[in-house]
Formats: structure tokens, C-alpha cells, sequence
């Protein structure tokens, strides 16, 4: 019954490590659902190029490009959030984990995800 | 300033409820000065426990607006908002409303084997630790333990696992790995090494460290054991 | 080193491997040519990748890696949450190393009709 709002600025705030922690477990069980459909769907080059081609027609659909979109966002927060473990598991910055958190995650992370993402979004989906 | 303070109330088996009182809060109070003035002057019937009030005894621990806390070392300015929620420690047992049990604590405590196994018990010597040992190097800081619990309580991992060590333990036991006179070290490695209990389960979400009341750095202390288990198989330098 | 240890290790060598091959991965899919920005992956386009057998050996070993890393972090998720005991974490584990050899093996299987 503690209030939405106070929890949230607590799990911003003093437990930012929590928060990362959720966040590094539930982008890897996507990650990882998707490696299953990924693999699915590559098998199919496996029937040839007109059941291949037939399987990829399905994925031209523009909200499909943004699904992927949003793979690279999912991709690069597991990622740098995974760097950040292993810079605090060398137990080099502990002190500095919540503003390594914000800054490469978050930061970093916009960078590196709108440098992809824009290009992609321009030419895949802003085309159509 | 008026506060409205929410309490947890429990009994013997009764499902907890929240009750609140308001109180005229002057800005040095403190929590625990908060509930001494609800206990006295509103309601005598809620429990809570205290010693030293000064942050010193750990006694006071609760969880305060959702984050594990010393009640006598948190002012209820530096709470945001007019209400402020005050609930028993997580992860333990609780007796009556803010009053737990420390047992499930003690209980991950004793399995790192905390009392010191001395080479020579019978010794009429002075075991001294040199200043430049491994021990006086690595444990600066790790030496102020006062078993409040806090770190139990804020441990993401121990909320879905019961069974874990928890931060206050691990640290203990690097305490005594560390230090030349003991003679367990083995053992204790081995309890460290389990994969369902031991430091493997330490996923350095750092809520102990967010919350520890002295400022000992506890991740640092679990990855210490993370990487010598790792890297020199629980060899240790002397 | 323990086998808990060797896990712990695994998954930051595996994690830190997976970000170059990540990279390779989506320049050479997504970024490598205007055809591939508009998102037209046709047969033909890929093949002319796949069909190199460098480009099949670091694909295979992206999908070993990748496996490794999401199984072995999915086992932590398992053994977080309280006892099992350890014959149930040993089905685990033998459940879902299974899982993982099944999957890799489906992957490979891929590439041979190229």
C-alpha cells in the first residue's frame, strides 16, 4: 500500500542497482525468447530461396522493422548494463555503480541506440 | 510541518493493517523520535524497538518508506511527502507490528562458522595481526558490523531465496578467511562455494550497500570471495 | 576452480564475446549496404554471405556463445528461487543443457541445404 510514486523514486534513487538488476534479467529471458524465433526463423533458408523469400516477405511489414528497432534497444541495455557488472565484479568503481549505471546504460546507451536506430527507422520504416 | 504517519500494526497471527496518526513534526526529529511521541502521547499500544539512538546499537532497524532504515538515523525531513510509511524489516520474522526477530539472520550467520577456530587455543600469547597482512590491507572498513540487519532486509535475492547467506554473513566470513590466526578457512570456502547459499547467488544489485548504516562496502566483500574462488581456488596471499 | 566458479567466469567471457559478435552481426545484416538498410533480406542477398564457410563458423559460434550465455543465465534464474534440492537442480541442469543441444544442433541444421 506504500505509494506508487515513492517506490519508483526509490527504486530510481538509493536501489538503482535493483532496478538494473531487473532490468538485465527481464531484456535476457526476451533476448532469449527471441534467439528461439530467430533460429526458427532462419532455419527456413534451409527450404530454399522461395520458402525463405515467402518467410521474410511476413517481416516487411513496417511494425515488424520496429520490433527490430526495439531488439537493438533491448540489445544494448542487457549489453552495457552486462559491461557495468563486470567492471563492479572486478570490484573496480563499487562506489560509483549507480552513476556507471546512468551513464553508460542510460547515456551512453541513448547514444549508441539513436546512431542505429535512427538510420534503420529512416530508411526501413520512413520509406514505406 | 504536519506528518501523517503510517504504521504497520500485527499481533500473534493477525494479518497486518496500516494505521496512521498525525503528528506536528519539528525538523530535527527523527523516526525514532516520531514513534516515542506517537507511543506517549497517541497511541500506547504500538511496538517498536530501540537502544542507543544514536545509530550506533542497530536496534532500531524498519523498513521506511519502502527502504531499510535505522529509525534513529533518519530525520523525517529527508522524507519526501507528507506521509511516511513504517513497516517491520522484510525477510524476518516478526513478533508485533516494527518489533522482528533477528533468528533467520542468525540463523545464515552461524553457518560461516563466525567464532574464530585459533591455531593454538591453549596459547598464553598475544595473537597479533600484522600491520602489513593481508587482513589489515583487505578489511579496512569491513570491521564495523553491527548486526542490524539492514542488509538481510534490502537483499533482492533473499526475498525469493531464503536460503542465501545474505551480505552481513559473507562479510563476516571474509573477516575471518582473511585473518592469519584462524585455521578454517577450507570450511568456510566450501560453505561460500555452495551454489544454491553461497556468493554465487549475489547478483550486485548493491541494495546492501545502499542501505548498510556504516558504510562498509559488503558487494566488494562477496566479489573479493567471487575472485579468489575464481581465480586462485580459495588461495589467498598470507 | 569450482564449477560454480567456472560458471560465474563462463558468463562474463561468453557475455563479453557476444558484444563484437553482436556488432559484426547487425552491421552485416542491417548496415552493410543500402538493400540491407531498407530491411529487402532476400535469399539471394544472404546467401551470397552464408555460403562462405568463414561466415558459417563465426554464425555457428555466435549461436554456441549465445546458448551458453542465456542458458546458463537462465539456471541462475532457476537457482534463485529457493531450494530445489540438489537432485532437482542436477534434472535441471541436465533438462536444460538438453534444451540448449537440441536448439544448437536445430541452428547448424540451418546451413545444410545451402
Amino acid at each position: 500500500m506504500i505509494p506508487p510514486r515513492i517506490l519508483v523514486k526509490t527504486y530510481l534513487s538509493p536501489l538503482i542497482g535493483m532496478t538494473a538488476y531487473f532490468m538485465q534479467r527481464v531484456t535476457g529471458l526476451l533476448l532469449l525468447f527471441y534467439l528461439l524465433l530467430h533460429v526458427h526463423t532462419v532455419h527456413e533458408i534451409s527450404g530454399g530461396p522461395v520458402a525463405f523469400n515467402h518467410a521474410m516477405d511476413a517481416f516487411s511489414n513496417p511494425l515488424f522493422r520496429l520490433l527490430e528497432i526495439g531488439l537493438l534497444g533491448i540489445v544494448i541495455l542487457h549489453a552495457l548494463n552486462g559491461i557495468r557488472i563486470m567492471v563492479i565484479d572486478f570490484g573496480v568503481a563499487t562506489r560509483h555503480q549507480k552513476r556507471l549505471f546512468w551513464g553508460l546504460a542510460v547515456v551512453i546507451g541513448t547514444l549508441i541506440f539513436i546512431a542505429g536506430a535512427l538510420p534503420l527507422f529512416m530508411h526501413s520504416v520512413w520509406e514505406r | 510541518m504536519n506528518k501523517r504517519i503510517f504504521i504497520s500494526r500485527s499481533g500473534s497471527g493477525s494479518k497486518s493493517r496500516w494505521q496512521n496518526y498525525t503528528l506536528e513534526c519539528s525538523p530535527e526529529l527523527t523516526v525514532l523520535d516520531a514513534l516515542f511521541s506517537i507511543q506517549q502521547q497517541q497511541d500506547p499500544t504500538i511496538a517498536f524497538r530501540c537502544s542507543c539512538r544514536v545509530g550506533m546499537c542497530g536496534t532500531c532497524g524498519m523498513q521506511i518508506n519502502g527502504v531499510s532504515r535505522l529509525a534513529c538515523k533518519t530525520r523525517l525531513t529527508e522524507l519526501d511527502g507528507k506521509d511516511v510509511f513504517l513497516a517491520p524489516l522484510p525477510h524476518l520474522s516478526v513478533i508485533r507490528d516494527l518489533v522482528i526477530s533477528l533468528a533467520p539472520f542468525f540463523e545464515q550467520w552461524r553457518k560461516i562458522l563466525p567464532a574464530m577456530r585459533s591455531r593454538d587455543p591453549e596459547s598464553q600469547e598475544l595473537a597479533v595481526v600484522p600491520e602489513d597482512s593481508a587482513y589489515m590491507r583487505h578489511t579496512a572498513g569491513k570491521r564495523d558490523c553491527i548486526t542490524c540487519g539492514l542488509c538481510f532486509s534490502a537483499c533482492g535475492v533473499l526475498a525469493t531465496n531464503k536460503h542465501y547467506l545474505g551480505p552481513a554473513a559473507i562479510n563476516k566470513a571474509l573477516l575471518r578467511v582473511l585473518d592469519p590466526r584462524d585455521t578454517a578457512r577450507a570450511e568456510r570456502l566450501e560453505i561460500l562455494d555452495s551454489s544454491q547459499d553461497g556468493v554465487w547467488r549475489c547478483h550486485t544489485q548493491m541494495n546492501c550497500v545502499a542501505v548498510c548504516p556504516k558504510g562498509i562496502d559488503l558487494t566488494e566483500s562477496i566479489g573479493f570471495f567471487k575472485r579468489r574462488l575464481l581465480l586462485k581456488n580459495g588461495e589467498l596471499e598470507s | 576452480m569450482s564449477r560454480n566458479a567456472f560458471a560465474w567466469y563462463m558468463q562474463r567471457i561468453t557475455g563479453a564475446l557476444l558484444v563484437p559478435l553482436l556488432i559484426a552481426h547487425f552491421w552485416v545484416e542491417h548496415f552493410m549496404s543500402a538493400t540491407l538498410m531498407r530491411g529487402d533480406l532476400t535469399y539471394e542477398v544472404i546467401l551470397s554471405r552464408i555460403s562462405n564457410p568463414w561466415w558459417q563458423a563465426i554464425d555457428i559460434s555466435f549461436l554456441l556463445i549465445a546458448l551458453y550465455h542465456g542458458l546458463n543465465g537462465f539456471y541462475g534464474i532457476v537457482l534463485d528461487y529457493g531450494k530445489i534440492g540438489p537432485r532437482a537442480a542436477t534434472a535441471t541442469l541436465i533438462l536444460i543443457v538438453a534444451v540448449g543441444v537440441a536448439w544448437a544442433i536445430w541452428g547448424i541444421m540451418a546451413f545444410h541445404n545451402l
